[in-house]
Formats: structure tokens, sequence, C-alpha cells
């Protein structure tokens, strides 16, 4: 059925898949160990990236209706000093509201809403 | 500072585009099997999984450093990597072999190089997919 050579190169490759993929996940992990690192030791400049992130974002997506600077359009409300928590602006966010706003939840995945929440935080 | 984004972006098109081309060689040469070029086909797949081995090494990396080091992930970035972990492993196993039998391949060699190639192709374009998705946005 399978010849020698086939055996050989196919217990070969097994294990050279094995190994490159033991290497990069560990290579991986160190990287991630001493990113980790790196955050505690720089937080404001992490969640600077993050509310830059989040703007970049918003203008995509939200500046239309509530305004480049978020005080409001003519169709949507002032997004500043909002009086609500985080987690009720990644509620507001994902699901949108009924005949107002539309869902954003296929649009940004947890990770972006989370900027987009940073930013809006940030709006005074 | 590194443009890890842009890097990756540019990167990852070779291996995905070369797999699936190496793939579509092999599977024309085995269709064409009684056409003289078929012998020219299945060299064209071969220097075309070599290089998408050697070229997803660069993705591998650049996409490592674009997520710090997040080997997993949520949303689209998990899914993306659900799939390309397993066409990584799967292309480097399938270039080894396919770089030690060369020609020298039996037909159930051929056959289970082949089924194996189409489902790296599978998991590498539905990690393209989903990496696309990460960029572009699903909206």
């Amino acid at each position: 059925m399978f010849n020698e050579v086939e055996i050989r190169a196919a217990t070969t490759a097994f294990i050279a898949s094995v190994c490159v993929l033991t290497v990069t996940f560990v290579g991986g992990g160190i990287y991630w160990q001493h990113n980790g690192r790196l955050a505690k030791d720089k937080p404001s400049s992490e969640s600077e990236a993050l509310v830059a992130k989040g703007r970049s974002l918003f203008l995509q997506s939200c500046s239309h209706c509530h305004g480049r600077d978020a005080d409001g359009g003519e169709d949507a409300p002032s997004l500043l000093k909002l009086q609500i928590s985080g987690a009720h602006m990644t509620l507001v966010i994902q699901n949108g509201i009924k005949d107002e706003m539309p869902s954003f939840a296929k649009k940004y995945n947890d990770a972006d809403v989370e900027k987009i929440v940073a930013y809006l935080k940030t709006l005074k | 500072m590194i443009p890890w984004e842009q890097l990756h972006g540019a990167m990852t098109h070779f291996p995905i585009a070369l797999l699936l081309f190496s793939a579509a060689c092999d599977l024309a040469s085995v269709v064409l099997h009684k056409f003289t070029f078929a012998r020219e086909l299945r060299r064209v797949s071969f220097y075309g999984v070599a290089v998408s081995a050697i070229a997803s090494v660069g993705a591998v990396v650049s996409g490592i450093a674009l997520t710090n080091g997040n080997m997993w992930g949520r949303g689209d970035l998990g899914w993306h990597h659900r799939f390309i972990w397993p066409a990584f492993g799967l292309l480097v196993a399938l270039a080894v072999w396919r770089l030690i039998v060369k020609d020298a391949m039996s037909r159930a060699g051929l056959c289970v190089y082949l089924v194996l190639m189409v489902m790296a192709s599978g998991f590498i374009a539905a990690a393209g997919y989903f990496g696309g998705e990460l960029v572009l946005g699903g909206g």
C-alpha cells in the first residue's frame, strides 16, 4: 500500500510538525509573558493606545450620528459626560437601541467594543 | 517600531496563495494524468508547497508579534487561531513529507497527501477569512 520511503517520510514529517508547533507555542508563550511584564511597567501607554484605537473605531462607525467629537448630531445624542457604566455602554453598543441605534455586535468583537468604551469613558 | 500589522498583512498572503495553488496543481495533475504536462504540474506543486511552508514561518512570527504572543484569543481572533494552527502544522508536515518522498509516491500515498492538502487548504482559507474579518470588520 504505502512504500517504505513514504512511511519513513511520514514519521519525519509528523516529528517536524510537532517540533515546529511546540517551538511556536513555547516562543509565543514567552513573548506573551514578556509583554505582560512590559504592560505592568507601562500601564499608561497601554491604556492610551486602547483609547486611541477606540477613538479611531468611534470615528469609523459612530461619528456619523454622534458627531466627530461625540457632542451629538441631528439624529443622535451627545455622548459627553455619560452617566452609565462601562458594562452598560458595552451592552448598548453590542445590542443597539430598538428603532434608534443599530447593533454593532457583528461589526466589532469584544476587544473592539472595549476600546470604544475606553474612549467614551475619557469624554468630558 | 516594527509595523507588524502591515508586515503580517503582506506576508500572510504568500502561504495562503501558494498552498491553494499547490493543491490545485496537484489535483489537476491527477485529473489530467494522461497528459505529459501532468508531471510539470506536480513539480510546480512541489515548489509551491515548499515555498508556502517557508513563507508561513514569516507569517506566523509576524502574527505572534502582532498579537503580543496571544496564541488563542476570542471572537474572530480565536477563530483565526483555531484554523491557523492546524493549517500551519499540516503545511509543515506535508512540505517535509513531499521533500523526502519527491516523486516516489505510491497511489495510496498520493491519495492521503491530496486529502490532507485539501484539508490544509480549507483550514488556511478559513483562517484567512477570519483574519480578514479582524482587519475589515464583519458589518
